[in-house]
């Protein structure tokens, strides 16, 4: 060394550079929650049943549980079988997991009598490929899925419907929306659900709101589901939350007996960022939630940190344990949508390694969701992955030959569905006496990316009549007849057989969805049933004949021209 | 960055005068700080110190002819708590609360406690230039007064960047807390690190 | 809000309305094979008002025969969905269903009102005691009712309950 003045080397100014560099990262605080999933301070997984009773749960005498200890001893665990399932060794357990021998039904009988801090040991086991191995055999639905978001910087109706359409089309089962301004929320929610129809139908939507009017559109048959119930994992934040595991238990209740399909929200990290961990893990706190979910009897649950995912993302092993909630949720059989939805990181490299322990197993929703407009579009704050990634996502499935349930479409077909589902909502909206759509947004709509690429629209006109929505009492029934008599009889037709499966009821069992020919698929007739190589689901046949599909293929052929 | 004399050499101690107590000049914009404000911490969440958001939330009150009085809060690091407590104390019933992230609101006495009148709550996206602005919007409510809100800024990368430090230096100020002491009013004392030339 | 659809389609099931929904008649047996109802089962799924699932064309649509009652789920269906949720080993998951048999006759607003009423220190001890005997009463809905007053015996223990003379905003 001859130079005088250190300075950094060529490679460390390159390294510094580069996009990871951006993300925050913190050193781990045990004492106060900020540690994902191996802390001294969590309990230890003790349980005792006295006259059908759970009486000590993980170290706590009834007397002293808090409200998460009692609903969990009162509804989720199963006192019949609690005490022998607790006896087993979580490494016997953590076996039973990965092994194809031991089918998912038989890990199921253990698992309902096991409290939150036995589940956290037998997790706490377990690599990220053996929770993906676990993934594998407890996802509830045998199909795996995805889940897209389709929403507007500027809460434009004819570009949710469109991007709806393109994502429907695309291969997204659910799509959800939210607002900037929540007035608006009559106008977008009804252009996500005539555009998701265009797009595929049979393809379910929702609204996320705060929870009394996000239940008004669901009652009024304005959306078909719901997700946005949080829940955490001390009492204090459940408390600051304004509810209670009995509110919520009697939400989820109410939503069942409006037809409506209904999951929880929770995720990793809620608590600590709300710095009320009361000194747990954020995976322990988690595994609360869960089978909190789990004992009011709601069928499925998202979660994979979600909206907090920077906090995990932060400390050592933090995707490690965002991976295991993800299985936890499974190996209690609730639906499980798996995140992978809000922006995570600046690395691509990162941002894909985040994806794999849900993309690869497959999850009832890989994203909950995935943006399907520009991440700029994002009404929830970005997600993961955008319609940017739409090619490099199809492209890891045909490399990897893994159903993350995206495909590659076709332009002129896209072209059509936008057209179509813009034309659909101008003329639903004409019906029904809402503010016109003109021909240049139509226009704009079929060839647009961002809400940049459409004509602004006179807001004050559109709130009021989003009011109007509500105030005349427009429900579904409604949509369809609108869309029957201005002549967009498949999707008016769509829109009916979804509004007829709340009669039925069938949407509300485990991981429901609808296929395009409004067969429901659930965790009752597209059982999980894998047991080892060659067996439950594989990508093959049609599916994976479309997913070879990519924007460029050279033909063998001909390889002067490329197929696709 | 440069080597000019910069902010960052600039310190500020918040001396205590005594109890917070109720202000009855009409024209005066309070301005309370959490526990470890200019105290324990000495910068925001992007590094902007202290001292500079103190010197650009006078200026900008003071520019509106306004005149500023901080207060410093013990028992809670809650912005909500803060500000609103500030706000009581006010003669204009106008302050703002700030966390020593950065986190800020310009709260009113007669609001709810759960409301407010503006919100700031990205601590990474809150420079000096807007902590100007929020001193001058705060002042021009106290002269009863509706100013065009503060433009929010929105970044879809600040929760990869910044969140679990957020979450990090929530749980510092929490820890900072003194439970039971009442507010205390403070002078700034500003000065300069070391001997660093004056520029 | 749909208080007076949902008040006509509670009366339209006339003298067993008081009585649990199916003790009537006594349900069928079913498996997961019956899996999904709109399928294999159609002829069990009625709307609220007494139509068979079959009803809800387009024709009726357009003809105005429908109304928004008629895409409500039943208190029956919800026994039979909470009938094949025990088949297939989710209990918690029937449990939920049954309630939500019983919540059919509660008009949205109320449900509502009832949901706020459970929020921590949103109510008193005797407010939440008279909201489990209103259940029960008015609605024949003693398992929501058994939920509420567990409820109310937990609030009181963890200090959630609402003073009886705060004024709660």
């Amino acid at each position: 060394m001859t130079t005088t003045e250190p300075r950094p080397s060529i490679r460390t100014e390159l390294l510094e550079s580069r996009p990871v560099n951006l993300d925050g990262f913190v050193e781990e605080w045990p004492e106060k929650g900020l540690v994902a999933m191996e802390s001294d301070f969590d309990p230890a997984p003790s349980i005792r049943v006295e006259d059908g009773r759970v009486v000590e749960l993980d170290g706590r005498a009834r007397a002293d549980f808090d409200f998460m200890d009692t609903f969990i001893a009162n509804h989720a665990i199963d006192v019949a079988s609690a005490e022998a399932s607790m006896a087993i060794p979580s490494a016997q357990i953590a076996r039973m997991l990965i092994d194809p021998g031991v089918s998912r039904g038989e890990v199921l009988a253990v698992t309902r009598g096991l409290t939150p801090a036995k589940v956290l040991d037998v997790v706490k086991l377990m690599n990220v490929v053996e929770i993906m191995q676990g993934m594998q055999k407890m996802r509830a639905r045998r199909t795996p899925a995805n889940q897209g978001h389709s929403t507007s910087a500027r809460d434009n109706p004819i570009q949710v419907a469109a991007d709806a359409a393109e994502g429907a089309l695309r291969g997204f089962a659910e799509l959800e929306t939210t607002l900037g301004v929540l007035r608006y929320a009559p106008l977008v929610a009804i252009a996500l659900q005539v555009g998701a129809q265009v797009g595929r139908s049979g393809v379910l939507t929702q609204c996320a709101l705060e929870e009394a009017t996000e239940l008004e559109l669901g009652m009024r048959g304005i959306t078909a589901y719901a997700e946005t119930i949080s829940i955490y994992g001390t009492e204090s934040v459940f408390v600051d939350g304004d509810d209670t595991p009995w509110s919520k238990a009697f939400l989820a209740s109410a939503y069942a007996s409006r037809g409506i399909k209904m999951r929880f929200t929770s995720g990793t990290g809620s608590e600590v960022q709300m710095g009320n961990a009361e000194g747990k893990s954020m995976l322990y706190l988690e595994i609360r939630c869960i089978l909190m979910a789990k004992g009011a009897g709601v069928q499925g649950l998202q979660n994979g940190s979600i909206s907090c995912i920077g906090v995990p993302g932060a400390v050592p092993g933090g995707i490690r344990a965002v991976a295991a909630e993800n299985l936890v949720a499974s190996m209690v059989d609730l639906e499980c949508a798996s995140g992978n939805d809000q922006s995570f990181s600046h690395s691509s490299m990162r941002r894909t390694a985040r994806l794999m322990p849900q993309l690869l197993p497959g999850t009832d929703f890989v994203c909950s969701g995935y943006s399907a407009v520009p991440n700029a579009d994002n009404m929830f704050a970005g997600s993961n992955f955008d319609t940017e990634d739409y090619d490099d996502w199809n492209t890891i499935q045909r490399d990897l030959q893994v159903d993350g349930g995206l495909r590659h479409v076709r332009e002129p077909e896209i072209l059509q569905a936008r057209n179509t589902a813009a034309r659909a909502l101008q003329a639903l909206f004409a019906h029904l006496d809402l503010p016109a759509i003109s021909d240049e947004e139509v226009e704009a709509a079929t060839y647009a990316d961002s809400s940049n690429d459409y004509p602004l629209r006179d807001v004050l006109a559109d709130l009021k009549g989003a009011q109007s929505v509500m105030e005349r009492g427009i429900t579904g029934l409604d949509l369809v007849r609108g869309l029957e008599t201005t002549g967009f009889h498949d999707v008016a037709q769509s829109l009916l057989n979804v509004l007829r499966q709340r009669v039925s009821g069938d949407l509300l069992q485990t991981s429901a969805v609808l296929t395009p020919d409004f067969t429901p698929l659930s965790a009752i007739n597209d059982v999980n049933d894998y047991a080892g190589p060659g067996t439950g689901y594989r990508l093959a046949g049609e599916r994976w004949e479309e997913l070879k599909k990519l924007r460029h293929v050279t033909s063998a052929t001909n390889p002067e021209t490329e197929v696709g | 960055m440069t080597a000019a004399t910069t902010a960052s050499d600039r310190t500020v101690t918040l001396r205590e005068v005594g109890p917070a107590g109720r202000g009855t000049r009409p024209d005066e914009v309070v301005v309370a700080v959490s526990p470890a404000f200019a105290g324990h911490f000495t910068k925001t969440i992007v590094d902007v110190p202290h001292v500079e958001v103190l010197r650009q939330v006078l200026a900008g009150i003071e520019e509106q002819g306004v005149t500023a009085r901080i207060i410093r809060v013990f028992d809670t690091a809650d912005l909500a708590a803060i500000a609103h407590g500030g706000a009581k104390l006010s003669g204009s019933g106008i302050a703002v609360g700030m966390l020593s992230r950065g986190t800020t609101m310009i709260h009113q006495k007669d609001l709810p406690r759960l409301s407010n009148l503006e919100l700031f709550p990205q601590s990474p996206l809150l420079d000096a230039p807007v902590f100007r602005m929020i001193g001058s919007n705060a002042a021009q409510y106290a002269k009863g007064e509706s100013p065009q809100p503060v433009p929010t800024r929105n970044d879809q990368m600040a929760r990869p960047r910044w969140q679990a430090k957020a979450a990090l230096l929530h749980l510092k100020e929490f820890e900072c807390i003194q439970a039971g002491r009442p507010a205390v009013e403070v002078e700034p004392v500003f000065g300069r690190v070391g001997s660093r030339p004056l520029a | 809000m749909q208080r007076g659809a949902c008040h006509s389609g509670a009366s339209l099931r006339g003298p067993t309305e008081s009585e649990p929904a199916l003790s009537a008649s006594p349900p069928p047996e079913l498996t997961t094979a019956d899996y999904p109802l709109s399928i294999n089962r159609p002829e069990l799924l009625h709307t609220p008002s007494g139509k068979p699932i079959t009803a809800l064309t387009m024709d009726a649509v357009v003809s105005g025969e429908l109304s928004a009652e008629d895409l409500r789920i039943a208190p029956e269906t919800l026994q039979l969905q909470a009938q094949l949720a025990d088949a297939s080993g989710r209990p918690q998951l029937a449990a939920n269903f049954r309630r939500a048999a019983e919540m059919t006759a509660i008009p949205d607003a109320e449900v509502l009102a009832m949901y706020n009423a459970l929020r921590p220190r949103a109510s008193t001890a005797a407010q939440l005691a008279e909201l489990a005997d209103r259940l029960e009463r008015a609605y024949s809905a003693p398992v929501c009712a058994a939920l509420v007053r567990e409820a109310a015996e937990v609030y009181a223990r963890r200090d959630l309950l609402a003073r009886p003379t705060a004024d709660v905003g």
